[in-house]
């Protein structure tokens, strides 16, 4: 029982990461339809901005976690800006491959500035635990699926009690009578880009503080996030943070019983755990658990 | 008519282009004008001054970390050759260095990219590289030094290997553990390993050891490259009850796999192959760990060690042309290649033919090499009859020390080990 | 003569059949003499082994390319799962060509069928998954086959990877050491005739599909499958088949990969590697032949030449302790990176758009404005 606990507690923090990188996928998808194949770049870039305040500049680490995260939204918003708005209305695949090309030139740089090597984030967690019961809690463990819990609070209530998240859902509900009310596109779709660089970088910052340390393939995670934002249903923030911590429970409890219940499937099994799931889910639900049905008009 | 009459034009241009086509093979290579015992003919990479050497490395990508310190350690040996006069006192010696990004298929073409250029590699890095690449290398008849310490390398023809591979170091911690580190034949061993062919080599050490020792191993687990979350692993091993436990990884996971572990208060006695730590690990939270849990198998001596002559000449060599270049224990493997190949080229020299058969032909004859304490002397010759080094050298983590590593049991070899027996793939 | 005179201008499509011509106008005509020439000529007058490794590898991917381009540009569904047939076709050229020694011909037809079964098996997902949805699953497609690669070691030889030692002859001739009057070719020079030849092949083939009724047909399912299956496409017939014949020639590209580099580890077939074969497509132009094949010489070209000429270029770091912020594969990607953002802001049909207005520009000259 307690080696089951064990693995669920992994499941969930791991989960937490999933879900904050899906929520971001969801922010864009639902304000502008495309998939945005950066996000990991923007995590890892999160990350290491969040490495530099801490470490090169001495920054206490709750008040680099912030500063970072605003970092990102800033450099988000303004790949909406620069690039992203010349390409409102072109098919999404082209879109979809300039969020890749982004990503192409995002890596490079984050390792010509910060190099190969793993870094060590100056944080106040690092390998620390807390016990209860039989249980051995990891302090970052604990602080990942707090914020997660925090931030996706924050996120519904923002949508849910400001004009701005009003406008949001507006505009991805029907967009052009959104315009017809007024609401500016450009902010929402700006917005979003920021908010959804803000999550990607909240999620590589806690992940970089983790015993680890960071280093540029960080960003891989966001691949894994894939399955959690498809499963949830590409248009539902609820499914996405949903997907996120089924995907992460999953993957954690097969890596837990590998030795005894998976030995078959051969090593490693749990890699492909994500998609697996994502796959049989969506055979019976095509669109997701919560994602919306396309209306198909001839 | 028209249409006709256009349709001969292209056949015409074709019969006119194949008839160009027909002078401009590039089909065999033909010999350098080499003079038996005189002075070495010109040849690819060769011009009668200056002899010029591949190196594929990944100078990026996260196996970065260990090809940049190791192509110092090639550079700052042949800086030491080439201010001595060079090769037999004349031929300065040049450096071809291309990306590899640690990619097989980057290896091959970049191989293919250098390769009329140079007269051998003195660094290819990665097993799966050299993997990839030795098909090529044995149709070219070009000799290369891998830069990895797999089993397998011993009896290939076309590689010059250094140092003792991976399967003897596993085989000596195992031997350490037993006699001096606490264990014995009925403690739980375990193994915990890079799911690929480095992971493969460490494995097949520890087997070797169990059948030779009579122990039984209790658990292994293996894992992909850049996993984000090792728990499942750790909880793994630690539900075993390993009381020690091999690792065979790289820096970066390693790094994750001992922070895992000290965070779930896992602390069995762990041995790790050599490229699993890097000196950063010395300097980061789980050093205490580190030092309380974990020796590495590796050879040579610490960083420093004045008492190694080898380590002091290296020293004073990176000082004097590298003087930026931090201790690294991947450097001195880099500095000890290009001395095995040092060997080679003024065999060849002497056998006056630079040429790539000359060159294969100075390797089988080339004898021992001593590496002064630096790595074991790896008896070389016929690639049937090579004896690589058995000894290996334990070290502790310690963050006063340079490199971060301290010695715990310089330069031994046990018996099981020396019995180890290298075969050729079929590859 | 009276033809030229009298009749309608050559570049004047008067009715269907025109339409279909595979090389209808006289441009077209001397561009294909063009191209044979130099497809004939230039490794007699290259010999550098590394130009024509590269020219080897962008072959064998604008065949894959081709590939893709039919069930992405044509039919309309998105696959990021392309380098998972890619290694399929490499895996059993391994087996069937290197173990069992069979004829370049044989293994070749192999890999095709294989891959074809495996398409005809990930097709039927396409049926019920759309668009985005379809392109995460194939996305699934990438790491679940790389979990196969790993852990089926009779075919793929495991994490060791496994060396591909196909016999490379076609009857008469020994590619990798061919004999022409006398003369003795290269490995390479034998390879790039080989790899070009079959571009063309392929190439012709699905040049002719597209242009035919199926081609119509995948079309239609493309740009609006219900109202297709209203005007009798069996869309869902299509889509599989699409896949099918996507797989098969990724299969072959596959097949002559691993042949050429004569060792393949499972590392190689990750999603980097499909999304270079997207990036190559959308470069070169959704929905076209041609274009598959420029966008690989422009994808697969550009970081050789930047490779070979780094050390020309400010900033940029040569080896290990050299000057430089910025190193030459950093410098690749980025500059890639950039390239796909630059191209499709600028150009979103690729360079295939670019060459229909050149050509559109001529078509219409001296009165193109």
């Amino acid at each position: 029982m307690t080696a089951f606990l064990q693995n669920c507690f992994a499941g969930l923090a791991l989960g937490s990461t999933y879900a904050l990188v899906a929520l971001g996928f969801v922010v864009i998808y639902k304000s502008t339809g495309v998939i945005n194949f950066a996000q990991g770049g923007l995590l890892a870039l999160g990350a290491y901005l969040g490495y530099t305040f801490s470490n090169n500049l001495a920054i206490a680490f709750a008040v680099a976690i912030v500063l970072a995260c605003v970092s990102a939204a800033v450099v988000g918003a303004a790949f909406e800006r620069i690039v992203l708005r010349r390409m409102v209305g072109q098919p999404p695949f082209a879109v979809i491959m300039i969020t890749i090309g982004l990503l192409f030139v995002l890596e490079p740089l984050i390792t010509s500035i910060w190099g190969f090597d793993n870094k060590q984030v100056d944080n106040p967690w690092n390998i620390q635990t807390v016990g209860v019961g039989g249980l051995v809690l990891g302090v970052r463990d604990l602080w990942t699926i707090g914020l997660t819990a925090a931030v996706v609070i924050g996120f519904f209530a923002f949508f849910r009690y400001t004009s701005l998240g009003l406008a949001m859902r507006a505009t991805a509900f029907d967009p052009e009578a959104a315009l017809a009310q007024g609401i500016s596109a450009r902010r929402v779709y700006a917005v979003s880009w920021a908010i959804a660089a803000a999550l990607a970088a909240l999620a590589g910052i806690t992940l970089a503080a983790g015993p680890g340390g960071l280093q540029p393939s960080i960003s891989f995670i966001a691949l894994a996030a894939f399955p959690a934002m498809i499963l949830g249903g590409l248009d539902s923030p609820g499914g996405a943070v949903a997907g996120g911590l089924i995907i992460g429970l999953a993957e954690a409890l097969t890596r837990g019983y590998q030795d005894q219940l998976f030995s078959w499937a051969g090593d490693n099994v749990s890699v492909i755990v994500p998609y697996l799931v994502m796959i049989v889910i969506l055979l019976i639900r095509p669109y997701g658990l919560a994602g919306t049905k396309d209306v198909r008009r001839i | 008519m028209l249409v006709r009459r256009r349709g001969k034009g292209v056949v015409a241009a074709v019969a006119a282009a194949l008839l160009v086509a027909a002078c401009g093979g590039a089909g065999g290579d033909g010999g350098s004008d080499s003079g038996q015992a005189g002075a070495p003919g010109k040849t690819a990479g060769f011009d009668g001054t200056t002899i010029r050497l591949g190196v594929l490395t990944p100078s990026t990508g996260s196996v970065a970390v260990i090809g940049l310190p190791l192509t110092a350690g090639n550079k700052v040996w042949f800086d030491q050759v080439n201010a001595s006069g060079g090769i037999a006192g004349k031929y300065r010696v040049e450096l071809a260095q291309e990306d590899t990004q640690y990619k097989p298929d980057v290896a091959v073409q970049q191989y293919n990219k250098i390769k009329g250029n140079v007269v051998a590699f003195t660094q290819l890095l990665g097993t799966p590289s050299t993997l990839a690449v030795l098909p090529q290398l044995r149709s070219d008849k070009v000799l290369a030094a891998p830069a990895s310490l797999d089993g397998l390398w011993v009896r290939e023809e076309n590689l010059l290997p250094v140092g003792a591979p991976y399967q003897v170091q596993v085989i000596n911690a195992v031997d350490h553990y037993l006699k001096e580190g606490g264990g014995s034949t009925s403690s739980k061993i375990c193994a915990m390993v890079q799911d690929d062919v480095y992971g493969e080599a460490g494995l097949q050490g520890l087997n070797f050891a169990a059948e030779r020792y009579k122990f039984s191993i209790a658990n292994t687990q293996k894992f992909k490259i850049n996993t984000e979350n090792y728990t499942g692993q750790i909880g793994a091993l630690a539900g075993a009850g390993c009381q020690m436990v091999f690792l065979t990884a790289t820096p970066s996971d390693a790094a994750k796999i001992w922070g895992t572990a000290a965070q779930a208060r896992f602390a069995p006695r762990w041995y790790g192959q050599s490229p699993s730590y890097t000196g950063a690990l010395a300097k980061s939270a789980v050093a205490p760990y580190l030092q309380q849990a974990v020796l590495i198998v590796s050879e040579g001596t610490e960083w420093g060690d004045a008492s190694v002559s080898g380590m002091r000449d290296m020293v004073a060599r990176a000082t004097q042309f590298a003087p930026q270049q931090p201790p690294d224990y991947y450097f001195a493997f880099g500095y000890n290649q290009a001395r095995a190949m040092t060997a080679v080229l003024e065999k060849a020299v002497q056998q006056g033919n630079l040429s790539r058969d000359g060159i294969l032909a100075a390797s089988k004859a080339l004898g021992t090499v001593g590496f002064d304490g630096l790595a074991g002397d790896y008896q070389y010759g016929a690639a049937e009859t090579r004896n690589p080094p058995r000894s290996s050298t334990l070290f502790a983590v310690d963050p006063a020390k340079p490199f971060g590593l301290r010695t715990v049991k310089y330069n031994f070899t046990s018996d099981a080990a020396k019995a180890y027996e290298f075969k050729k793939s079929e590859m | 003569m009276a033809r030229t005179r009298g009749g309608p201008h050559r570049n004047l499509t008067r009715g269907y059949s025109d339409d279909l011509r595979l090389f209808g106008t006289p441009a077209a005509k001397i561009g294909l003499a063009l191209m044979l020439a130099v497809l004939v000529l230039l490794p007699t007058v290259v010999h550098d082994d590394f130009w024509l490794s590269v020219l080897i590898y962008v072959g064998i991917t604008a065949i894959g390319a081709i590939g893709l381009n039919l069930l992405t540009g044509y039919c309309g569904q998105i696959s990021l799962g392309h380098a998972f047939f890619i290694g399929a076709g490499a895996y059993i050229t391994a087996r069937v060509g290197g173990d069992l020694d069979l004829p370049l011909p044989v293994w070749l037809l192999a890999a095709a069928v294989v891959g074809a079964v495996l398409g005809g098996l990930i097709g039927p997902f396409a049926l019920r998954l759309r668009g985005n949805y379809l392109a995460i699953v194939t996305l699934g497609l990438i790491f679940i086959g790389e979990h196969i690669w790993r852990n089926f070691k009779d075919l793929t030889g495991g994490n060791s990877g496994t060396s591909v030692n196909a016999p490379v002859d076609i009857g008469v001739a020994d590619i990798d050491q061919m004999v022409i009057a006398g003369e003795t070719y290269s490995r390479n020079q034998g390879w790039f005739w080989l790899v070009w030849v079959l571009v063309g092949v392929v190439a012709l083939l699905a040049k002719n599909l597209v242009r035919t009724r199926p081609g119509r047909a995948l079309q239609a399912v493309r740009d609006r499958d219900q109202a297709a299956e209203v005007i009798g496409v069996r869309a869902g017939r299509y889509k599989i088949g699409a896949f099918v014949i996507s797989s098969a020639v990724a299969a072959m590209a596959g097949a002559l990969f691993g042949a050429y580099q004569r060792f393949v580890s499972p590392d190689e077939w990750n999603l980097l590697l499909s999304i270079q074969y997207i990036a190559i497509i959308i470069v070169g132009g959704l929905g076209t032949i041609f274009g598959s094949v420029l966008g690989a010489i422009f994808v697969g070209a550009l970081p050789a030449l930047i490779d070979r000429y780094s050390e020309y270029l400010p900033g940029v770091q040569t080896g290990v302790g050299g000057e430089g912020f910025i190193s030459v594969f950093a410098l690749n990607q980025a500059i890639f990176g950039l390239l796909i953002v630059l191209f499709l802001v600028l150009e979103p049909r690729g360079l295939a758009g670019i060459w229909l207005r050149i050509k559109a520009y001529f078509k219409a000259w001296p009165f193109s404005y």
